[in-house]
């Protein structure tokens, strides 16, 4: 089991053509990822990797059975690319394209809610679960391993890190999930943690947070009231000075808000231990595991 | 991007909400003849990127043009908490009898807009809403149909207006809603609204922040964004296409990905101080990690590099022979320790040792932090 995803889940690649598109679509071919088509309008009938392409979302549902659809195209393309996936009745979209307008992001997330669609992202490194040998998006491989350690990032190589370190602990991961830093996405932390709680693979949840927003604060109050699964953290951003966007769009200390001291004052409010350091939270999971 | 006060009131001005008299100047001679132009007595506010200039002596009132050319000059030649004042906003001075707040921003969890109204204007919304909270309301916005003209009514009803003043505000708010949309702001704010005494109604300052994800739908602005970053280094680095940071340390971090450049930043804090945060992005070329570390070393004080990279989506063996490029060809003698890991690592290995960097090959961060401050020691 894993959350989100498993190894049937049949996948299309939007914006396949690309340059980013194409090698991901190969590095997740490599894994074991089911990739059954891959779109981008006038590129209808070329093959990538051996994977047919089509104009359109729809046509490519005509053909196969899609699960998935993971995201690579520009930044201005993606409203009308996501649209076009849950119009087709995709109910798992990746959104890995950075730098997506911030509105755009809030269409997609209603119209999504609307029509039961979840999407990951925007800048999201994707969605990656070891033991079914499937990943959606640009997660290394490698990194990875399977075992029973829910992980929720909001980075993307800071959570290839922490992977590996995991990996070199012996502990695995049963889904690893990128919720991308933007300031809206449309995955909310809480909506993760709660996938996670029910699944049957996973025994301990791991967040790696950082400065800007409130997504944990509003996370430590439902793992206090509801979550029964226990939960180890880490918040990057301790030194971050006020005011400066520090590469993510959404990682910024402003008005009083998204500090990583309110985030860890949460999160040790909601009995949540918090990692000084990154490969801290090896040792976390490791006592976490030995009380259950 | 964030607009100046004078640049958000000609927004203001143009999706109609109204702005009081006045002119931006560049000297006090300019100033000079806006005054001339407008009319005593006058506003005279620094037009500067920081918060709290009016507690630094960035906002004054001036009586005669004696005054104005006096106070324009003084501020025009301000600091205001390191930034450099820009420009000076000259304007006609209001008799108060009310000020009220107006604002727009994004509630992230929700993923909507949110509009924010209180009764209280003048201060921050911040304060308000930690002392007063009950002088604030609040809505969520449809993300497709937009603040609509009922809702804004109902909102500044709450703030206690009445009749022709319930509608003229509310107008002004629905105004602010649809700016708020065609503009992709971030944050779109009215802070005060004031009420004269004469029964006029103007947005006595402006606050707007546009989307920088957006900024290819307002080529106009777009023109303008990277000009405007104050810091010279951090704009010389959006050159080169990547985030910098400048900060007060001595060792210069370059690292790809957000999240892993923090917590870098936050783990070599704990012995020393980071000279600048650096995030290279997802596009690494070798030419890119020469112009990161050509930027990152043109600081002075800078003891050592450290680099710490990921080839997840970046192929890091090309953004090592740009950094052995720089090493070789700028003649860098300060110590540069790198751990890089993921596709191609090895040779990318192969590459940085050759051209001098002292390589860590080990999954943690904080042990290739050890390395360079063991490093540091036995230079001393």
């Amino acid at each position: 089991m894993a959350i989100l995803i498993n190894e049937n889940t049949k996948v299309i690649v939007q914006g396949i053509t690309g340059k980013v598109g194409s090698r991901q679509t190969r590095l997740m071919l490599d894994y074991g990822t089911k990739i059954v088509a891959g779109v981008t309008p006038g590129k209808g009938g070329e093959e990538i990797y051996g994977v047919p392409v089509y104009d359109s979302v729809k046509e490519a549902k005509e053909e196969h059975r899609i699960d998935a659809s993971v995201v690579f195209v520009p930044a201005r393309f993606v409203k009308d690319t996501c649209f076009e996936a849950i119009d087709a009745g995709i109910k798992l979209i990746v959104l890995v394209t950075e730098h997506t307008p911030v509105y755009d992001a809030m269409q997609i997330k209603a119209y999504a809610k609307t029509n039961r669609t979840i999407v990951i992202g925007p800048t999201t490194p994707g969605i990656i679960s070891p033991s079914e040998k499937i990943k959606i998006g640009i997660l290394p491989g490698n990194m990875f391993c399977p075992g029973n350690v829910g992980l929720i990032s909001r980075s993307g190589t800071l959570t290839y890190e922490i992977a590996a370190n995991f990996c070199e602990g012996g502990i695995g991961q049963s889904t690893a999930v990128g919720m991308g830093a933007d300031p809206v996405v449309c995955t909310n932390l809480i909506d993760l943690l709660k996938l996670f709680d029910e699944d049957g693979q996973t025994r301990v949840v791991a967040i790696v947070g950082e400065v800007g927003g409130t997504e944990e604060e509003i996370a430590a109050q439902f793992i206090k009231e509801k979550m029964s699964k226990p939960v180890v953290a880490y918040i990057a951003g301790k030194s971050v000075p006020p005011g400066k966007r520090m590469g993510h769009a959404g990682a910024i200390v402003e008005r009083g808000r998204g500090s990583a001291e309110s985030k860890m004052r949460a999160l040790r409010e909601a009995k949540v231990k918090v990692a000084e350091m990154p490969e801290n939270i090896v040792q976390l999971v490791k006592e976490a595991l030995r009380e259950i | 991007m964030r607009l100046h006060e004078y640049e958000a009131k000609e927004v203001f001005k143009k999706c109609g909400i109204p702005v009081p008299e006045g002119k931006v100047a560049f000297s006090s001679e300019e100033a000079v003849r806006v005054a001339k132009e407008v009319g005593l007595p006058l506003v005279i506010k620094a037009q500067v990127f920081v918060g709290g200039r009016g507690k630094a002596g960035g906002v004054k009132f001036a009586k005669n043009l004696k005054e104005v050319e006096e106070i324009s000059d003084k501020i025009l030649k301000m600091d205001i908490k390191g930034y450099k004042v820009e420009g000076v906003l000259v304007e006609k001075r209001l008799n108060i009898e009310k000020e009220l707040y107006l604002g727009m921003t994004i509630e992230g969890s929700a993923g909507k807009p949110a509009v924010i109204v209180s009764s209280e204007g003048g201060v921050e919304i911040e304060e308000t809403a930690r002392n007063y909270p009950q002088r604030i309301s609040s809505i969520q916005v449809n993300v497709f149909k937009g603040l609509k003209s009922y809702e804004a009514r109902f909102l500044v009803k709450k703030l206690g207006l009445k009749g022709e003043r319930l509608f003229k505000v509310s107008n002004i708010l629905y105004n602010l809603g649809n700016l708020y949309r065609n503009y992709d702001a971030l944050i779109a704010e009215v802070n005060p609204l004031v009420i004269t005494t004469e029964g006029e109604i103007f947005a006595a300052d402006a606050v707007l922040q546009v989307d920088d994800s957006s900024l290819f739908r307002h080529p106009e602005l777009q023109a303008k964004a990277i000009e405007r970053i104050p810091d010279e280094l951090e704009r010389e680095a959006k050159n080169v296409g990547v985030t910098y940071v400048n900060l007060d340390g001595d060792i210069g971090l370059i690292c790809s990905g957000a999240g892993l450049g923090m917590a870098t930043m936050d783990m070599v804090r704990r012995k020393a101080k980071p000279a600048n945060f650096l995030e290279t992005g997802g596009g690494m070329t070798k030419e890119l990690m020469a112009g990161a570390l050509r930027v990152v070393m043109k600081k002075k004080n800078i003891r050592a590099v450290f680099i710490n990279v990921y080839g997840g989506i970046n192929p890091i063996h090309e953004g090592a022979k740009g950094v052995v490029e720089v090493i070789k060809e700028d003649k860098i003698k300060v110590p540069i320790v790198a751990k890089a890991l993921g596709n191609r690592q090895e040779e990318t290995w192969g590459i940085l040792e050759e051209g001098g960097v002292k390589v860590v090959k080990e999954s943690r961060t904080s042990k290739a932090i050890e390395e360079l401050f063991r490093i540091l020691k036995e230079r001393e």
